[in-house]
């Protein structure tokens, strides 16, 4: 969206009115968003004006439901929503942060401070942070074999933000086993290879790893069989359907027996298709148990369903685009766009395939293959919303293994880094800044606790108690995070709170890009008639 | 039987398919209705063309529209997107999270009121399910539900009688997107690529072609007026990849206020421009396009028969939906093979060889003009002609111009009757037709004929627009008197009609126009229009490109040597 496009309502606000408006903004957002954050925090039950339901404890999910109108919370919503398309996580942080970074600056302008001073401050603070980041950390080594303990306590920490702890743990192995299926050495790793499908059930709540593929369609022919094991697999995106398509322009039957000689030649057409599929089955499988599936992403019209029924064959239609990419990852092969020139080493393997039907939805599972790269992980719920929750948690997970193997480090969590690195802003940085940037470095070292005393608020706790305590700790040398239960100061070490290394990265260097900006506005144009001037 | 897919993205499309969907549906019951009309009773159209069978997860059967609707957050009213009538706000207080143990916070939003004609809906739902459809009692007179749906529509949802799959219905998620102001193309980029809604869209409508056996074609309904245009071609885009030799019949519609005249020399050059990126980026992708909305429809043609207005959308696009009901009427006749074709019906024919006898045999062009009779006129007694005067033009900006060697044309007349007030059998309306079509000065060359004797059914949620001189059947009875009340859906039942589906030299100021404009104001040097088309994101070599693509439209108009003008007919 551009700022310049002008509205014929558009208003012009001074400066300082504009500031003002900037800080509400940011604060506004702040608070509503304030208690989502951390394990403690609250889930949110939105129902729409038809009685349809979302529910989520996401930052993200929560924005994006949000009707937000004014252009600077739109701004922080995308920052902090971007926030989470890059690294999936965070999003709850971001906006607390940038509320937190304008509410430090509003005290401090209130006092005379010029902006400037403030953002002159915040870019030292923010490069002295990056740099703190680096010697916090916790490495992690990646080799061939990864550190699986660590994986599911990043994993862990993120899921029992987002579901209750039961429910959490028996996703943590899900997911840390599915970023590891799919993970290749040398390469980049493709989360969309990890497929998430869902299926709505009367009560269950269950979630499982399929080391393989679901598919959400099953074979269109009553003779095809419903269970084999032992099966060829055939990844095709080949039409096996007759289509009028071959008709010359201009050309126009002429009479009703020359339509049916073209319609004949085209159905042969297809038909020798069929049949070189046909030839490839009998080449590999006569005369062992072994069974043949075709998954194609074209169609296929019931003729050549009946010629591949008749011959054994297992065939299903229209698949997926983006399955094709990950029945060969899953299965070996490959993608064939043609029948010319089929051979043996164009299948994959798969050691079961069946069926299996809810009303009128059907699955294909396809399991037990030999040196996965793909994998599916199915939800059960018995509701959308729910699965949608699930759902969004998963991705979560998902996205916060595939952080950790990628940085090969982690962050303790709970509020330790927030407080550890105000220390350091305090005691070492804000002394080698000269003159009044030394107010936008305290501002920004006291904006970074506002995710401790959140979290600690969200727990219920006394957040001056809990913040006192945890400095007393750190100022003893002892890097600790808060106990959510007790209130008490905790080792996230000990207790295995990570978080990820480029989320806390992100958060860092985008909050005070964004404060700045709203802090150095000029004027800000705003759109819409019944605009009051705030006060 | 070959399948029909429908998608309909953006407002008014939806108003069109929603009076659409209730002529499907009222067909329906008229086929099991004993006291039906014979012509409806026969089961002339085949359903399954548009519809299919399923069942729900409890197992009950279920017969649902294949379709795929896109519209805005909140433009489905008070229907939930599931196709089902949402939770009620007691209900959903009381539903248990089970995903998390914490604290929970509600936010419910104004529930959307029913009007009268909903809630009765929902009434004789639970009356047919409890006490086996006996509707003796009922609390509200038709007319009054006839009567309260002229005052009190606001979505489209509030007078379909339909039930959609739960696949069907997709609202598009931007929250931050101000939906009243999506109106122009560069608007609706970023909803849709951000967030992944053009995956989602893609997998329902996957949905629905994968359990086809012959999928014939797509039928797309879009509101091109503001930015669903650029979710249709991007929609458009990816069908044509994942689908490649699936024809797509377009059907641009809009809403008459959408008309309004422009404010200041901005909002025309932004029109002019969306008129014209948003026409070349949805032809490119579509097998046939028909430009639907004249800027009245209270002034035009109709207004002899129909007294409608302008403001309501409930209005307009029922006119829309009657024209588009009519085209689809060849793609469900039953081939019934040539021996029979004199009894039931004459000269089905698909999507496919529609589009190609439109624009494979004539210049290759594939815009065409819809014209409408609505009502269709009867045929008086004797070896007549039958009046084609009676056909006017739905597409816009198009010129009168009716003589034209090179058109051609594909008409579908459905339910005309005779003087006498009976059905007209299918050979007087093709010799009738036929024997018109002999006499025009100018012979199209080529043209097709479908006749059924099935008329439109007007179902119970429909407009009050017709005018004093229409009877029971459509028939037209004496002049209209001044100062008499409309009749509604209680007074008429059935309306004969016909439609034409038009490829000729007439649609060409449509293409000039939009062509010339993105010339004038995208591509010339210093245009003024090169900064917004920036801001909508599209480079200059994209701009060129939709530029060409319309050009070349135009130029499919200037006859080749070799173009023979023998008339062919069918
Ligand atoms: N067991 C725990 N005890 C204390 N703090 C925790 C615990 N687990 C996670 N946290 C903290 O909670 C915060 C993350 O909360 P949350 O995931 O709700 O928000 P977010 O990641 O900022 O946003 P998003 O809504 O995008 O996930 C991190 O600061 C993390 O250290
Ligand atoms: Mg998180």
């Amino acid at each position: 969206m551009s700022i310049r496009m002008l509205n014929q309502n558009a208003e012009v606000l001074n400066k300082s009115a504009a500031l003002h408006m900037n800080i509400n903004a940011a604060k506004g957002l702040q608070e509503v968003l304030c208690t989502n954050l951390g394990p403690k925090g609250t889930i949110k039950m939105l129902v729409g004006g038809a009685g349809d339901i979302k529910l989520t404890k996401d930052g993200n999910t929560l924005l994006k439901e949000m009707q937000i109108q004014n252009p600077t919370a739109i701004m922080i919503a995308r920052t902090a929503v971007a926030q989470d398309d890059s690294s999936g996580d965070g999003t709850t942080s971001t906006v607390l942060f940038i509320g937190e970074l304008m509410k430090q600056s509003e005290r401090c302008i209130e006092e005379g401070t010029h902006p400037r001073f403030l953002v002159d401050g915040f870019e030292v603070a923010k490069r002295a942070t990056l740099e703190f980041l680096e010697t916090f950390k916790t490495p992690v080594v990646m080799g061939d074999q990864p550190d699986r303990e660590i994986l599911k306590m990043v994993a862990r920490t993120t899921l029992r933000t987002k579901l209750y702890e039961g429910l959490a743990d028996q996703l943590t192995d899900i997911v840390v086993n599915a970023v590891l299926c799919i993970r290749q050495s040398d390469e980049p790793i493709d989360l969309f290879m990890v497929e998430i499908m869902h299926m709505r059930h009367k009560f269950d709540v269950d979630t499982r790893l399929i080391e393989g593929l679901v598919l959400d369609h099953g074979s269109r022919h009553p003779d095809m069989k419903r269970r084999a094991e032992n099966c060829y697999i055939l990844t095709a995106n080949v039409s096996l359907e007759y289509e009028k398509s071959e008709i010359n322009a201009g050309f126009f039957y002429s009479n009703a027996e020359q339509r049916e000689k073209m319609v004949s030649a085209e159905r042969r057409q297809v038909d020798e298709r069929v049949k070189k599929i046909i030839e490839l089955k009998n080449k590999v499988c006569s005369g062992t148990d072994k069974n043949f599936v075709v998954i194609n992403q074209k169609g296929i019209d019931p003729p050549s369903l009946d010629l591949l029924a008749r011959a054994g064959i297992i065939a299903l239609r229209r698949a997926k685009r983006r399955n094709m990419e990950r029945l060969v990852l899953a299965c070996g092969g490959e993608a064939i766009n043609s029948v010319d020139d089929l051979t043996e080493d164009c299948l994959g393997w798969a050691g079961l395939v069946y069926e299996h039907v809810l009303g009128e939805e059907k699955y294909t599972f396809v399991e037990n293959v030999k040196n996965p790269h793909s994998c599916t992980i199915l939800i059960k719920g018995p509701n959308d919303h729910t699965i949608a929750q699930i759902k969004d948690a998963v991705r979560d997970g998902l996205r916060s293994v595939k952080n950790t193997v990628e940085d090969e480090a982690v962050v303790l969590g709970a509020g330790a880094f927030e407080m550890a690195a105000r220390k350091h802003l305090m005691d070492n940085v804000k002394k080698t800044v000269k003159g009044r940037a030394q107010l936008g470095v305290k501002a920004f070292a006291d904006a970074l606790l506002v995710i401790p005393k959140t979290l600690a608020e969200n727990s219920g706790l006394d957040t001056q108690d809990v913040i006192v305590a945890l400095e007393n700790e750190h100022d003893r040398g002892l890097v600790v995070g808060l106990n959510h239960n007790s209130g008490e100061p905790v080792d996230p070490e000990m207790e295995g709170i990570y978080d990820n290394y480029i989320v806390k990265r992100q958060i860092i260097n985008s909050g005070p890009i964004i404060a700045s900006q709203l802090l150095l506005v000029d004027e800000v144009i705003r759109a819409g008639r019944n605009m009051r001037k705030p006060t | 039987m070959r399948e029909v897919v429908t998608v309909q993205v953006g407002g008014h499309a939806n108003f069109v398919g929603s009076h659409f969907w209730n002529f499907q549906d009222e067909l329906l019951g008229l086929a099991d209705d004993p006291a039906a009309d014979a012509a409806f009773r026969a089961a002339p159209l085949d359903m399954d063309v548009l519809y299919r069978a399923g069942e729900t997860l409890q197992g009950v059967p279920t017969y649902c529209p294949r379709l795929v609707s896109v519209g805005s957050r909140g433009s489905l009213g008070s229907l939930s997107s599931s196709g089902a009538p949402g939770l009620s706000t007691a209900a959903s207080e009381q539903l248990n999270i089970t995903t998390w143990s914490g604290n929970v916070t509600r936010s419910v939003a104004k529930p959307h009121g029913r009007n009268l004609f909903l809630q009765s809906l929902a009434e004789d739902q639970i009356a047919s399910t409890s006490n086996g459809g006996s509707n003796s009692q009922k609390n509200v007179e038709d007319k009054d539900l006839v009567e309260s749906l002229e005052n009190s529509v606001n979505f489209w949802t509030d007078y379909t009688k339909v039930q959609y799959h739960p696949q069907s219905l997709y609202e598009m998620n931007g929250s931050w997107t101000d939906f009243e102001k999506f109106d122009n193309f560069g608007t609706a980029r970023e909803v849709v690529s951000e967030w992944s809604q053009m995956e989602d869209m893609n997998e329902r409508l996957r949905f629905f072609v994968e359990e086809c056996d012959h999928i014939q074609g797509i039928q797309f309904i879009v509101d091109d007026s503001g930015g669903f245009s650029s979710v249709a071609a991007q929609f458009l885009e990816t069908i044509a990849d994942d689908y490649t030799n699936t024809p797509v019949l377009l059907y641009c519609v809009r809403d008459p206020v959408t008309h309004g005249s422009a404010r200041n020399q901005r909002e025309t050059i932004t029109r002019s421009l969306h008129d014209a990126v948003s026409f070349s980026k949805l032809s490119s992708f579509c097998s046939l396009v028909v430009p639907i909305g004249l800027p009245t429809l209270s002034q035009s043609y109709l207004s002899p028969f129909l007294s409608i207005q302008d403001a309501k959308p409930f209005h307009s696009s029922a006119i829309s939906a009657a024209a588009i009901h009519t085209i689809t009427v060849p793609f469900r006749l039953q081939n019934a093979g040539p021996a029979s074709n004199l009894a039931h019906s004459s000269g089905n024919i698909d999507i496919r060889e529609l589009a190609h006898i439109i624009s494979d045999q004539g210049r290759q062009n594939k815009v065409t003009a819809l014209d409408v009779a609505m009502p269709a006129p009867s045929l008086k007694d004797g070896n007549d002609l039958w009046n084609i005067k009676s056909l006017h033009s739905l597409t816009p900006e198009i010129s009168d111009e009716e003589e034209d060697p090179y058109s051609v044309e594909s008409l579908v007349v459905h339910g005309v009757l005779r003087a006498g007030g009976q059905r007209a059998s299918i050979s007087q309306v093709k010799d009738s037709v036929c024997a018109a079509y002999e006499c025009r000065a100018t012979k199209p060359k080529f043209s097709h004929l479908s006749v059924s004797p099935c008329p439109l059914p007007i179902p119970l949620p429909f407009p009050s627009f017709f005018r004093s001189n229409i009877g029971r059947h459509g028939e037209i009875v004496g002049s209209h008197s001044e100062g008499t009340l409309p009749k509604g859906s209680l007074d008429v039942e059935s309306i004969p009609m016909a439609a034409r589906l038009r490829s000729s030299n007439a649609v060409l100021p449509f293409i000039e126009r939009r062509s010339l404009s993105l010339q004038k104001l995208g591509v010339a040097r210093g245009a003024l229009g090169t900064q917004i088309l920036r801001d909508w994101g599209f480079g200059k070599e994209e701009i060129e490109e939709l530029s060409e693509h319309l050009l070349k439209m135009v130029r499919m108009f200037h006859p080749e040597d070799g173009l023979t003008s023998d008339s062919d007919y069918d």
